[in-house]
C-alpha cells in the first residue's frame, strides 16, 4: 500500500496502530472460514473519532475498508477482498456503562461476547446470544452479522438484543440508530442495519439488552440409536407447545469425536443425541423437562439423562461448544456450513446430508441448532487434496440446494459474505437484490465498506452453475456491475 | 375538506389492470383529504402495475388495510389513490408443524389469529381493532399491545416479507424459516415505516403455541412511586410475567364497559360517570400451570388487590387493548400519543403528563408497557371553552420538553386542525436524514403516503 496511506493512518491511530509488513498483514488474511486475501494495512482505531478520520481519509483516496472484530467470522466478511485497509475494532473493547435498572449495557464494538455475560451475571443479568465462538468474537462482530447461537431459539438473536448503536458512515460522519429505549420514532434503521455485514457503516458504540438470570436451569440429554428418531423429537417437541432455550443436536460421528476430545459424558455408541436446556421459573422447568422428556421417549430414545448439578450441565454444554474444535483434530480441513430447514424437514434433509456424503466418500459430522432447523454440516476434507477440495465444495453447494428445496435459507447465522454471495441468486431474484444495492447505496454509495461482499456483483450472477436453481439474469440500468 | 378528482384517463388506466369494479369513489377522509380513488388490486403484480402508473404520473398514492390507523401521521397535501389490500386476504401457507404461517397483507388479523387457534397458536400480537385491522397494516404501523413486554412486536415474528417498491417491482426479503440472515432485514425496515417505502402484500410470520391458562393480578398504589418501586421488585424476582401494564388514575375511567356512547361533543371529562380514582395500578398477567399462577399468586402476596381468569380477565386486556379508542370515542377532540423510553423513564415521562395536563386544561390518563417504555398517554381538553389548536401545540411541546433525553412521542390523534401547528412525530434519537435516504433510495419520487410520515 501506498507510503502515504500508512503514514497517514499512523497520524490518526498512533505509530504503534498500523501494520503493513507482509509477515504481519499475513495474520489478517483470514477468518474461521476458507477464504483468504492479504490487505494492504491494518489499522486498529481506538476512538470514534480515530474511525472517522481512518473513513473520510479512505473515501477521500477511493481505497476499500473492511471492518473486522475478532475474525472468528465463518463466511469472509472480515475478509479484505482486495488492496483495502482493515479496520480492527478490537482495540475498542471497552464496556462502557451497566446500567441494571434500564436492563442495559454500553459497549464499544470490541468488547468480547462472553466478557459481557461475565461482567453482569453479578447483577442478575446477562447478555442472551451465545455463539459458539463467544469466548473470542466482540459484539461488533456479532452486529454485523446478526450471530445466532444455540440459546437464540426462545430468545432471539443479536438483532432482538440490540436497541441502540453509533454508528460512521464511510464519509466519516458519526450517526445514531436508536438508544436505549426499546424502540423509537421513526424507522427502525437499528433493526435493519444489524446483520448488514459491515457494508452499511461501521459500528462504534452499542447499547445492548440485559437479561434477567432465570432461576432455574436444567439440561437433559436424550440419547437415540437411529438419527432418524431423534430428528423426529425435534419435531414432536416444537409441536409439544414447550419452547426450550435451546435444543442442540449431535449426530453418532460428532459424538464421538466430542468424546475423543473432552469427555463430556456423552455415549460413544450412540447414533444421535439432543441438547435440550430449559430455564425459567423452577415449576415452569420442572414441568417442561416431564414433558419434554416424556416426548423423547414416545420419539424412542433410548434413554433422557438430567445433569445432576451445575458441573454435570457445563460438561454436557462443553461438548457442545468445543465440537468445532473437536473436529480440527482429527481432520487437517473441514467446511462448516450453515443452512436453515423448515422444522419438519430435519429427518429428511439429514437423510439427503447422508446420502450426499456418500456420493462424495466424505465424511460429513453435523451438530447444529435442531429447534431452528438451522443445519451445520461439517464437511471433512484434505486441503492438499484438489479433489476432495473440490468435491467438498460440490457437496456444500448440494446440501445448500437441498435446503432451498424446502424452502430454506443459504445462512442461518453465519452471514453471507463473501462465500456465499454466489448463492444469493439462488434465494432472491435481481429485483430484490437491487433493492437491496439501492439500500445499501445510501449508507455506502461508493462502496468503500466491505465492497463486493454480501450481494453479487450481478454480472457474477450470470456465473451461477451447478444444481441450484438458476436465478434469470437481465442487466439493471444505473446498477455498478 | 379537500377533494381530488383523479383525471379520466387515470381511472381508465387503473381500471385496466384491477377491473372497472375495483377502481371506486369514497369519501372517507385522511386527516380532512378525500382520496380522488380507491383500488383494490387483487394481486401483488396488479400492486406493481398501480404503482408503476402511480409513478410515471407523480401520482401520490396512500396504501390502506382496515383504516383503523389511516388519522396517524400529518395532514396530506393530496392522495390520489388510496390503494386497499383487503382484495389480498388468503392465508398462502400455513403448517402447524413448523410454526409458521404466510399471509397476504390484507388478510384481517383476526381471521388469521382464528386459524392459528384451531391448532392452539397465535401470534402474540394484542394491538388494538384487530378484528378490522389487517396483517399488513399492523406492520406498516408497527402495532403492538401489553403482550410487546414478553414477546416484542410485529417486527419479532415477521420473518419474511414481499412488498412492491414505488416503481412498482415486486420484492421479497427474509423467507419461511425462523432463523434466516441472508440479505438485509428488509423485515425490520419495513415494520413501522407507515406506507412511507413500500405497499407490503405479503408477510411470513414465526408463530408460538398459544398459552393454555393465564391469571391476572392487579396491583393498586397510593402513589405513582409507590408503583414503580414495586415494578423494581418485581424485576428483580424471578416472576416472569407475560404482561406488564401500569395504568394512571385517570385511565380507569375508560377501562370498563361503556355502555352507551355520549354524545361527543356534550360529554364533559370532568363529570365522569364513576367516582374519580385515585390510584395508580400495576396489572400482571401469568401464564403456566395451577402450580406455577400459584406461586404468583404466593409471591405477589398482599399487593394484589384484585385477581381475574376466565372471560373476566379477557374483557379486561381487552379494554386495555382498546383504551385508545375508548378514549376517542367518548372525546372526539383528545390528544393521544405514543411514547418510547427507556424503561427508568416511564415515571419521569407520566410525571411530566400529570404535571403538564392542567396547565393547558386537558384530564390526563395513561395506559402502557411498564416493562418497556411503550406508553399510551391521553389528554382530553376540559370543556370550558372550545379548544384551541395552540393549546394541543403548546401542551405537546411542553411535554416532549419534560421527557428525558432519548425519549420519543409521537401524537397519534389530535383535531386535524391542530396538526399544522406542531411537529406530529417530534424527535427521535434515530438520525432522521438517514431515515431519509433511505426513502429516497426507495421512493426517490415521495409517491407514497407523500408529507405524512417522518420521512
Amino acid at each position: 500500500m501506498d507510503s502515504s496511506i500508512i503514514r497517514q493512518l499512523r497520524k490518526i491511530a498512533g505509530k504503534d496502530a498500523v501494520l503493513d509488513r507482509p509477515e504481519e498483514l499475513m495474520l489478517y488474511e483470514y477468518d474461521a472460514g476458507v477464504d483468504k486475501h492479504r490487505p494492504g494495512a491494518v489499522v486498529f482505531a481506538q476512538t470514534t473519532q480515530q474511525v472517522s478520520q481512518v473513513m473520510r481519509l479512505a473515501s477521500d483516496k477511493k481505497i476499500p475498508v473492511v471492518p473486522r472484530g475478532a475474525g472468528t467470522g465463518l463466511s469472509g466478511g472480515a475478509i479484505a477482498r482486495r488492496e483495502a485497509i482493515v479496520l480492527s475494532l478490537a482495540r475498542m473493547n471497552k464496556i462502557l456503562e451497566i446500567d441494571v435498572a434500564n436492563q442495559r449495557a454500553v459497549v464499544q464494538p470490541g468488547v468480547v461476547n462472553l466478557e459481557l455475560s461475565n461482567a453482569t451475571t453479578k447483577f442478575g443479568y446477562y447478555y442472551a446470544p451465545d455463539p459458539s465462538s463467544q469466548k473470542a468474537c466482540t459484539i461488533g462482530g456479532n452486529v454485523a452479522e446478526n450471530s445466532g447461537g444455540p440459546h437464540t431459539l426462545a430468545l432471539g438473536v443479536t438483532v432482538n438484543h440490540v436497541t441502540g448503536l453509533e454508528v460512521v458512515l464511510p464519509d466519516g460522519k458519526v450517526i445514531e440508530l436508536g438508544g436505549k429505549a426499546q424502540d423509537s420514532t421513526g424507522l427502525d434503521l437499528t433493526g435493519f442495519f444489524v446483520g448488514s455485514e459491515g457494508t452499511m457503516g461501521v459500528v462504534t458504540r452499542i447499547t445492548v439488552k440485559l437479561t434477567k438470570l432465570p432461576e432455574h436451569v436444567t439440561t437433559l440429554l436424550a440419547i437415540y440409536n437411529t438419527v432418524e428418531d431423534a430428528a423426529n423429537t425435534v419435531v414432536a417437541i416444537t409441536q409439544s407447545g414447550v419452547t426450550p432455550a435451546a435444543l442442540e443436536m449431535l449426530d453418532g460421528w460428532m459424538v464421538r469425536c466430542v468424546e475423543a476430545n473432552v469427555h463430556a459424558g456423552y455415549p460413544e455408541d450412540a447414533a444421535a443425541v439432543l441438547l435440550i436446556e430449559l430455564e425459567g421459573m423452577r415449576e415452569t422447568v420442572n414441568e417442561q423437562a416431564e414433558a419434554v422428556s416424556a416426548v423423547c421417549m414416545q420419539q424412542k430414545a433410548r434413554e433422557v439423562r438430567h445433569a445432576k448439578d451445575e458441573k454435570q450441565r457445563q460438561l454436557l454444554w462443553l461438548g457442545r461448544k468445543t465440537a468445532f474444535g473437536a473436529v480440527g483434530r482429527v481432520s487437517p480441513s473441514y467446511y462448516t456450513q450453515d443452512g436453515v430447514i423448515p422444522r419438519t424437514k430435519v429427518p429428511y434433509t439429514l437423510a439427503e446430508i447422508e446420502r450426499i456424503s456418500k456420493h462424495y466418500g466424505l465424511v460429513i459430522g453435523n451438530v447444529f441448532h435442531a429447534g431452528d432447523g438451522n443445519l451445520h454440516p461439517l464437511i471433512l476434507f484434505d486441503s492438499r487434496d484438489p479433489k476432495q477440495t473440490e468435491n467438498s465444495r460440490r457437496a456444500a453447494k448440494e446440501i445448500m440446494a437441498c435446503c432451498l428445496k424446502f424452502g430454506g435459507s443459504i445462512t442461518g447465522e453465519h452471514g453471507v459474505g463473501l462465500e456465499k454471495m454466489g448463492l444469493m441468486t439462488a434465494m432472491f431474484t435481481e429485483d430484490d437484490l437491487e433493492v437491496m444495492v439501492r439500500l445499501r447505496n445510501a449508507f455506502n454509495p461508493e462502496s468503500i465498506l466491505n465492497p463486493q461482499k454480501m450481494i453479487p456483483d450481478l454480472h457474477f450472477c450470470r456465473e451461477i452453475t451447478g444444481p441450484l436453481p438458476k436465478a434469470k439474469f437481465e442487466p439493471v440500468a444505473g446498477l455498478p456491475v | 375538506m379537500s377533494t381530488v378528482t383523479s383525471p379520466a384517463s387515470v381511472d381508465r388506466e387503473l381500471a385496466a389492470i384491477v377491473g372497472s369494479g375495483n377502481v371506486r369513489r369514497t369519501d372517507f377522509e385522511i386527516n380532512g383529504v378525500v382520496p380522488a380513488a380507491v383500488v383494490y388490486p387483487g394481486s401483488a403484480d396488479e400492486v406493481g402495475a398501480i404503482l408503476h402508473l402511480a409513478n410515471a404520473r407523480d401520482l401520490v398514492v396512500a396504501p390502506a388495510g382496515g383504516l383503523t390507523k389511516q388519522q396517524i401521521g400529518c395532514v396530506p397535501e393530496r392522495i390520489d389513490i388510496l390503494l386497499s389490500t383487503t382484495r389480498l386476504n388468503k392465508v398462502e401457507e400455513y403448517d402447524p408443524g413448523d410454526l409458521t404461517i404466510a399471509v397476504q397483507a390484507g388478510m384481517p388479523f383476526a381471521e388469521m389469529q382464528r386459524q392459528l387457534g384451531e391448532h392452539q397458536q397465535w401470534v402474540p400480537c394484542d394491538a388494538s381493532s384487530l378484528e378490522h385491522a389487517t396483517v399488513g397494516g399492523l406492520l406498516a404501523t408497527g402495532a403492538a399491545g401489553p403482550l410487546k413486554s414478553t414477546f416484542g412486536h410485529m417486527r419479532d415474528f415477521c420473518i419474511g416479507i414481499q412488498f412492491v417498491t414505488a416503481d412498482g417491482k415486486v420484492v421479497k426479503g427474509g423467507g419461511r424459516v425462523v432463523k434466516n440472515v441472508a440479505g438485509y432485514d428488509l423485515m425490520k425496515l419495513l415494520t413501522g415505516s407507515y406506507g412511507s417505502l413500500a405497499v407490503i402484500t405479503r408477510a411470513n410470520f414465526k408463530v408460538f403455541p398459544s398459552p393454555r391458562q393465564t391469571r391476572t393480578f392487579a396491583c393498586s398504589f397510593h402513589s405513582l412511586e409507590e408503583a414503580l418501586q414495586f415494578r423494581t421488585r418485581l424485576f428483580q424476582s424471578p416472576l416472569t410475567p407475560m404482561c406488564m401494564e401500569i395504568i394512571s388514575p385517570g385511565a380507569s375511567e375508560y377501562l370498563r364497559n361503556q355502555g352507551t356512547v355520549r354524545d361527543p361533543d356534550h360529554y364533559s371529562p370532568e363529570q365522569p360517570v364513576s367516582l374519580p380514582a385515585v390510584e395508580w395500578q400495576i396489572v400482571l398477567r401469568a401464564t403456566g400451570s395451577d402450580n406455577i399462577l400459584g406461586r404468583y399468586s404466593r409471591e405477589l402476596g398482599s399487593a394484589v388487590t384484585r385477581m381475574l381468569e376466565g372471560t373476566a380477565e379477557e374483557e379486561f386486556w381487552g379494554w386495555i387493548c382498546h383504551f385508545e379508542q375508548s378514549v376517542l370515542a367518548r372525546h372526539r377532540n383528545a390528544m393521544v400519543l405514543y411514547t418510547h423510553l427507556a424503561i427508568q423513564n416511564v415515571g419521569p415521562a407520566l410525571q411530566a403528563m400529570q404535571r403538564v395536563a392542567p396547565d393547558y386544561n386537558m384530564i390526563p390518563a395513561a395506559v402502557g408497557r411498564a416493562a418497556t417504555g411503550n406508553l399510551v398517554l391521553a389528554l382530553m381538553p376540559l370543556s370550558v371553552d372550545p379548544p384551541s389548536a395552540m393549546q394541543y401545540a403548546n401542551c405537546v411541546s411542553a411535554l416532549r420538553g419534560m421527557l428525558p433525553p432519548g425519549s420519543s412521542a409521537e401524537v397519534a390523534h389530535c383535531p386535524t386542525e391542530a396538526k399544522p401547528h406542531f411537529d406530529v412525530w417530534g424527535t427521535t434519537p434515530t438520525d432522521v436524514n438517514m431515515m431519509r435516504a433511505v426513502k429516497r433510495a426507495i421512493d426517490p419520487k415521495n409517491i407514497l403516503n407523500r408529507g405524512r410520515f417522518i420521512v
